[in-house]
């Protein structure tokens, strides 16, 4: 130890530099550093928004992000934004850091549907009026979130089941990919799609790819070598989709025409798959949610009251539109 | 050197500087920041982390580690939320069994890694997966939990005045804080934990009663960690299964930078305190500035830890060299 | 490939509980360690033939093997990879908790360089494997050079690393297409897949470097008794950098395989998890924790049956979410089977004094 005593000194004087520095430097210095007055929101202020986010990990949850963000720009509002990386810890804590601040309203994009009431009710008795973007939660006094803007996962797995109805006739061996347990969109487009089902169509197989590419490969190749006959694959989103063609591919069959492959969420990676013709049907799921959350946002802080229930329509694209509608996907 | 200035005590000094600089310039930067309900929150919204790290430094003291915590947490997670909800059960007997349960757990882990003389990574590691897929078999979703019991807790506050209040979760906490401090520094069990880990074998010769030592240690972080998961409940108001992961890193993490020698030993609960704070307070801070990405976050963590470890590690490594001359 | 040195006379004590034997046995004492693995996954198997109807049914389709043995060996590769590189770093009586974060930044990398700057394929290989070496010659630096604990050192770089993966790729999935590059993770040569052939080879080159070097030598003496060594002149330091840096490699080409994969970079989920895994697969294979004799066939053998576990349960219809329960029995009984204790206590019977 006593040969590096000189290096280690230096060493441990930039680590104190370099903390220093590190904190100072955060971020560009032209935005505002911080929020405005605690709670003195009145006329004229520039209004101060909590978004809580579920995390970055994929392409339309970046998306959703970047719209909440853009027009929170274009309309001259401050936006904190907070990123959860998938824990539920995470975004209650944030949430409390924005009561804490004293924002003027929370967005908030719930990554499970239970366990909110504490916190809601904390923004409750503090007055910060609460919107919730893209899932629903699960709580016994709706009072405590001002609106739900999303879209019907219901009705998107209902539209993909009835979809799959006409193209095979009414009969089908559908293996069902999953998204993450727990998840509001999971569980609603599980129960949308088994609703809709002919008596001829089966679900032979339904287990979670958890969201992902990765899993949606892994599970379909484990699937393929039990269920070889399956005319049919429902996955609860695109990613899962895409991971699935490629297992498929590499078993041999042909995803589009042998297999059919129906998902949901529209992005552009299936909008490609489609014109290449191994993505049969997506339904679209629009994360572009800035313009609606922004307005729901202004109307609550005003003290309106609004509508529990904000549904955000969804359209069915199939593999001819695919090549007309590609130029137009911005996510 | 004196009493409160030595080695052992420098590094806590240390890092408890490095958390008042952290929270200063924080201050500084962020309008807000400096209030009492910031700092209060400080308390609240780390007290699962708090806790189960507090457990942590008892089992690193002795030498060992345990990576199972998280997972424990989310087991009594589920499992009081389970048998709250579509169960029935009141909560106070729910929970104290999944305290009795998180207990027994960690006393199997530890009688396997004493009388086996397994390596507690590997037993732990195990005893992680284990914990983590049962708690999967109780229940594939969360639970959410509605009784009046919790509503009780939940409108417990503390006020200190203004707006900053501490709820169940924090007083919880702290409770758990005031306890290990005594146990630590004032009762026999504490002192053969030090004994334990500064050096097993002279411990054993010195006749110190290894065997109940260690497997008490990880007995203890049992019942912390299946407490830290109640609280869970309360901060929740539900039970995920899928929570805590990668919690039993964070509470190494606020252990060592605590001043905490993973070797055993050497450190302090207060460390710890001090560990969890500047978690906190880095997280706070890169929350306020409302701007930083997600990867940023880790990025500044990481680079933070590394940069505290350092720190400590050279004034450590001065203090020592002032005491033992000519070395 | 086991951990047998035949050339060379054994230490009188040894730590793991033998007292002096000479070369013929010792390369008994390796096969036995590696033989309880082998018996773990021949049970794994023979469970499946009685109970996974197809598990064993195997055919060629597209001039190559087809089936879910194929699928293990495939979907194996990666934690085999991963296990091979965690092998020689235990054995210096370290961890490497950061190989998930490192394959993150190799695909991220890769992805990145493959689309956006387009350069060749091999260059791009090149490279990736060039800055993961580096990356994990950092991890060497802090734990040999500054003296930091192996796990603090490279949880630092698992926290940090995932977000620099991030930080290249803007937080986007990054699809590509380049044939070359689609290739490793899911192209056949020889009837195979690639990806087993990579693994024979990095495994070939891996035992040639340690058996046939002074290197697997000098390793084995610095997690042994890292002091002793020193004193022998064994450069522990750069031994202790160099097995880092091996390890951060081997990540970054399991991470281009894992990439690859799903022809796509996803740095926020890929190899979550998998250090663990690798760790319990070094373990599993008859490696100690504590550092010292190692055996990289073992290892190789841990991780193959890992990932038999995992596909036998997705055949089973169980959730992937309890898959960690067999796991944990596992590893506990692979520990039990290790521990110098139980065997002792079971050999009282053998009066041969070898027990420690």
């Amino acid at each position: 130890m006593k040969h590096t005593s000189s290096p280690r000194r230096i060493l441990a004087a930039g680590a104190c530099a370099l903390a220093a520095l590190l904190l100072a430097g955060c971020g560009p210095s032209s935005e505002s550093s911080g929020p405005g007055g605690q709670g003195d929101s009145g006329q004229g202020k520039v209004l101060l928004i909590g978004f809580a986010q579920v995390g970055a990990e994929s392409a339309w949850r970046t998306a959703e992000t970047r719209s909440i963000m853009e027009e929170a720009v274009k309309r001259g509002l401050d936006l904190n934004f907070a990123d959860a990386q998938g824990k539920q810890e995470n975004q209650i804590k944030a949430v409390r850091l924005f009561i804490a601040q004293g924002v003027d309203a929370i967005i908030l994009a719930p990554v499970v549907e239970t366990g909110w009431e504490p916190v809601l009710q904390e923004a409750k008795r503090a007055g910060i009026p609460v919107v919730l973007v893209d899932r629903g939660i699960k709580v016994a006094d709706e009072s405590l979130f001002a609106t739900l803007i999303a879209s019907d996962f219901v009705a998107e797995g209902r539209m993909a089941a009835e979809w799959l109805a006409t193209k095979t006739g009414g009969t089908a061996s559908i293996v069902e990919l999953q998204g993450t347990p727990g998840a509001a969109p999971a569980i609603d487009r599980k129960k949308g799609f088994a609703d809709a089902l002919t008596s001829g169509m089966k679900i032979i197989a339904s287990q979670s790819g958890d969201f992902r590419r990765t899993g949606g490969k892994e599970v379909m190749e484990a699937l393929l070598k039990v269920h070889p006959n399956l005319t049919a694959v429902y996955a609860h989103n695109d990613d899962m989709a895409l991971g699935a063609i490629q297992a498929l591919e590499e078993a041999g069959k042909k995803p589009g025409t042998d297999v059919l492959v129906v998902s949901i969420d529209g992005v552009k990676d299936a909008f490609e798959a489609m014109v290449a013709g191994k993505l049969n049907g997506t339904v679209e799921c629009n994360p572009l949610l800035g313009p609606l959350a922004l307005d729901a946002v202004l109307k609550a802080v005003q003290g309106e009251t609004l509508p529990k229930r904000t549904i955000v329509p969804d359209r069915l694209f199939t593999m001819d539109m695919a090549a007309a509608e590609l130029p137009n996907r911005k996510y | 050197m004196n009493r409160w200035l030595n080695h052992r005590t420098l590094p806590l000094l240390a890092t408890f500087g490095v958390l008042v600089i952290l929270y200063g310039v924080a201050s500084m930067r962020y309008e807000g920041f400096f209030t009492g309900r910031v700092m209060a929150n400080l308390f609240a919204d780390n007290a699962v982390l708090g806790i189960c790290a507090i457990g942590m430094t008892f089992v690193i003291l002795s030498g060992g580690i345990d990576l199972s915590i998280g997972s424990v947490v989310a087991f009594t997670a589920v499992l009081v939320a389970s048998l709250v909800g579509p169960g029935g059960w009141h909560p106070v007997p729910a929970m104290g069994l999944a305290i009795v349960l998180g207990g027994l757990f960690g006393l199997g882990q530890g009688w396997l890694i004493h009388y086996f003389a397994l390596p507690p990574f590997l037993v732990t590691l195990g005893g992680m997966f284990f914990a983590r897929g049962m708690a999967f078999v109780v229940t594939k979703e969360s639970v959410g939990i509605h009784h009046s019991f919790y509503d009780m807790l939940l409108s417990m506050h503390l006020g200190l005045g203004g707006r900053a209040t501490l709820p169940a979760t924090a007083l919880i906490f702290l409770l758990v804080l005031v306890v290990a401090v005594g146990v630590s520094h004032f009762t026999t069990f504490g002192r053969n934990v030090y004994a334990l880990g500064g050096n097993p074998e002279s411990a054993r010769l010195m006749g110190l009663p290894v065997a109940g030592t260690r497997v008490g240690v990880y007995a203890l972080n049992g019942v912390c960690s299946a407490l830290a998961g109640v609280v869970n409940t309360l901060y929740t108001g539900s039970g995920n299964p899928a929570m805590g992961m990668g919690l039993e890193l964070d509470a190494i993490a606020a252990v060592v930078i605590g001043g905490t020698l993973l070797a055993g030993g050497v450190g302090f609960v207060e460390g710890t305190l001090l560990g969890v704070l500047i978690f906190g307070t880095i997280h706070s801070a890169l929350l306020f500035d409302g701007r930083l990405n997600s990867w940023w976050l880790r990025i500044a963590i990481g680079t933070l830890l590394l940069l505290f470890i350092l720190l400590q590690k050279e004034i450590t490594r001065r203090a020592t060299a002032q005491a033992r001359p000519g070395t | 490939m086991s951990g047998s040195t035949p050339n060379k006379t054994e230490p009188a004590a040894r730590r793991d509980g033998g007292a002096s034997v000479p070369a013929g046995r010792a390369r008994d004492a390796a096969w036995r360690r590696v033989l309880w693995p082998l018996l773990s996954l021949g049970v794994l198997l023979l469970f499946n033939l009685f109970f996974a109807p197809g598990f064993f049914h195997l055919e060629i389709k597209d001039g190559h093997l087809y089936g879910t043995l194929v699928d293990i060996l495939n979907q194996g590769s990666k934690t085999m990879l991963l296990a091979i590189g965690m092998t020689l770093v235990i054995a210096s009586g370290g961890v490497d908790l950061s190989v998930g974060s490192i394959m993150a930044i190799a695909g991220a990398a890769a992805a990145i360089l493959v689309t956006q700057a387009a350069w060749p394929f091999l260059l791009v290989v090149g490279v990736c494997l060039a800055l993961c070496a580096l990356i994990g010659a950092g991890n060497g630096a802090l734990v040999a050079l500054l003296g930091m604990q192996p796990i603090v050192a490279t949880l630092i770089l698992m926290v940090a690393g995932r977000g620099v993966a991030m930080l290249l790729t803007d937080g986007q999935i990054i699809t590509f297409d380049r044939p070359a590059f689609v290739f490793l993770g899911n192209g056949h040569f020889l009837g195979v897949p690639f990806t087993a052939t990579i693994v024979a080879t990095v495994l070939a080159l891996t035992t040639l470097l340690t058996r046939r070097t002074a290197v697997g030598l000098f390793l084995e003496a610095t997690g042994d008794n890292e002091t002793a060594s020193r004193f022998c002149g064994v450069p522990t330091r750069a031994i202790k950098v160099l097995v880092y840096a091996f390890s951060g490699t081997c990540a970054g080409v399991a991470g281009l395989i894992a990439a690859s994969n799903i022809k796509a970079a996803d740095p926020s989920r890929v190899g979550e998890m998998m250090e663990l895994d690798a760790i319990f697969a070094v373990v599993v294979g008859g490696t100690a924790l504590t550092g010292g004799r190692f055996t990289l066939a073992g290892s190789v053998i841990g991780a193959l049956l890992i990932q038999t576990l995992t596909t036998t349960m997705y055949n089973l219809g169980m959730p992937p979410a309890i898959a960690p329960v067999p796991k944990a029995v596992v590893v506990v009984l692979a520990c039990l089977l290790q521990s110098d204790k139980l065997r002792s206590g079971l050999r009282i019977r053998r009066t041969r004094g070898g027990a420690a």
